[in-house]
């Protein structure tokens, strides 16, 4: 009986002593160089395995279809991010890899084109959660600020890295409403769902209105300016400093800070107001981001204020309260403000516990999904795009 | 003919928390989430943002298969090397307390 018991205690004693060796080492047979993931020039390879995943996606229509539908049954807002991301990754991957240009401009032409087709065919409510057809907008006609700022960006992004004619009155028209829409709020917040605005899509709308001033010599400055200052002055959590994800019509917050919308939102900051941007990624960082031996990760709410889980913060991980989509997210807003040491902590997380498929040359995340992935893509590929237009280097 | 049927060591029964129970824990969980991963379950792990594994199998098989993997998958890379690793110690920590006994046995018999 006693040589029993010393055997357990000295077993358990060995697996404590094992733990304590092992767990701090986990991380290094999961982290690479951040070069693997993102790269100043040219792509990286984990761009060009995600990139030939989705290009597979887009040349195979059946198993798109399959993906599409996946997602569809949880979210159909996500069909339509998928491809706003894949567009905007496809944009800054051509302008990296100029030699495959043709490929990314035909695949970027092929998803705007079916995205627009579905969008006229089907009506708006296609690429909305269903909760949009239970009220009225407050802004009549009806319109979502989130198809129309995605599309607007993606028609711009298009033309960015090489003129289009055919997509020049179409981004006018877009952007033309969204500004009349503007014009019209007292309060200068537009909706995404009835009576519900989201500073994600306020920020991607302005980024296509200056893509669109870069490209066709119009001026919204006056128009950004306010609303810059009215989002500072009134969209912004006191405690944390960070900008709420949504709110109503007359600015009453919905939401408070949250990781799934406020890395993105930084980022398309950067395209606005550089400091501001900077200012709202530093402090995601300090209150949203985490890493912990090693594996980085995000929370989606800053402790100021808690929120519950929901369609965009995925599944809330207890313990660490590890959010997937916000720590998703994070890999953009690690790679725009180039914070290497999260990066690189992040990539080894998603490598742990993304369940990476790699065959012949093609990367998917099993964790993910295809606009996880594709966000991802951007994120190792962001930075081009937006150069091009601070620069005000004009397509060809 | 009786010793040819005989077990080979490491897949008899070892005494529970032994280095040799550590190994065939380790061992096991190795063998399943290897069959686990060849059968494709990684494929379901989706669940974890949301996203069904499968339309046909529907959620709540796809969640369980996913659950499945995942504790697998879990074990495999941090408690499989933990067990290993432990079983290294114990091994090393017997070695130790052998040799500290093994020139006091000598010893007594020389005496």
């Amino acid at each position: 009986m006693k040589a029993r018991l010393k055997r357990i205690v000295a077993g358990l004693a060995a697996l404590v002593v094992a733990a304590l060796i092992w767990l701090p080492c986990l991380h290094f047979f999961f982290s690479r160089p951040v070069s693997e993931f993102r790269q100043e020039l040219g792509l990286s390879p984990e761009a060009r395995q995600l990139a030939a995943r989705h290009l597979q996606l887009w040349t195979e229509p059946a198993l798109r279809e399959t993906e599409l539908n996946k997602m569809r049954v949880s979210n159909a807002e996500w069909d339509f991010m998928g491809r706003s991301y894949l567009v905007w990754s496809l944009a800054n991957m051509a302008l990296r890899d100029p030699a495959s240009k043709p490929l990314y401009l035909r695949t970027m032409d092929q998803i705007i084109d079916e995205t627009l087709r579905l969008e006229k065919q089907e009506g708006m409510y296609f690429f909305l959660m269903p909760y949009a057809k239970d009220s009225r907008y407050v802004m009549q006609p009806a319109h979502s600020l989130f198809l129309d700022g995605e599309i607007a960006l993606m028609l711009a992004s298009r033309r960015v890295v090489e003129e289009k004619p055919e997509y020049k009155p179409l981004l006018t028209e877009r952007v033309n409403a969204i500004v009349e829409r503007f014009q019209k709020s007292p309060r200068l917040m537009l909706e995404s769902y009835p009576d519900q605005c989201w500073m994600f899509d306020h920020c991607v709308a302005l980024d296509a209105i200056k893509m669109a001033d870069h490209l066709d010599g119009t001026d919204h400055e006056f128009l950004i300016r306010d609303w810059l200052a009215m989002a500072k002055r009134r969209l912004v959590d006191p405690k944390s400093g960070l900008l709420i994800s949504s709110f109503e019509t007359d600015g009453t917050p919905l939401d408070g800070p949250e990781g799934s919308s406020i890395w993105m939102v930084a980022h398309s900051l950067q395209l606005l107001d550089a400091d501001f941007a900077r200012d709202q990624f530093q402090r995601a960082r300090k209150e949203l981001g985490a890493i912990t031996l090693g594996f980085g990760y995000a929370h989606e709410w800053p402790k100021s204020w808690p929120g519950m889980p929901d369609v965009d913060s995925g599944p809330i991980i207890p313990v660490f309260d590890i959010s997937a989509g916000s720590s998703g997210m994070a890999f953009i807003g690690a790679s725009a403000f180039q914070d290497e040491e999260f990066l690189k902590s992040l990539a080894a997380t998603v490598d742990f516990a993304g369940f990476p498929n790699r065959t012949h040359g093609r990367l998917k995340y099993c964790a993910s999904n295809q606009v996880g992935d594709a966000a991802l893509l951007y994120a190792a590929t962001l930075g081009p795009l937006w150069k091009k237009v601070e620069t005000g280097t004009k397509p060809r | 003919m009786k010793a040819f049927w005989k077990k080979p060591a490491i897949s008899q029964r070892a005494e529970f928390l032994s280095a040799r129970d550590m190994l065939q824990r380790a061992a096991a969980i190795s063998m399943l989430f290897l069959l686990l991963h060849l059968a494709g379950l990684r494929e379901f792990t989706g669940i974890l943002n949301g996203t069904i594994g499968s339309l046909t199998l529907g959620w709540n098989l796809s969640a369980f298969l996913a659950v499945i993997y995942i504790m697998f998958y879990l074990a495999f890379v941090i408690l499989v090397p933990i067990l290993v690793l432990a079983a290294v110690i114990l091994a090393m920590g017997r070695r130790c307390v052998q040799n500290a006994e093994n020139p006091r046995i000598t010893s007594d018999a020389n005496s």
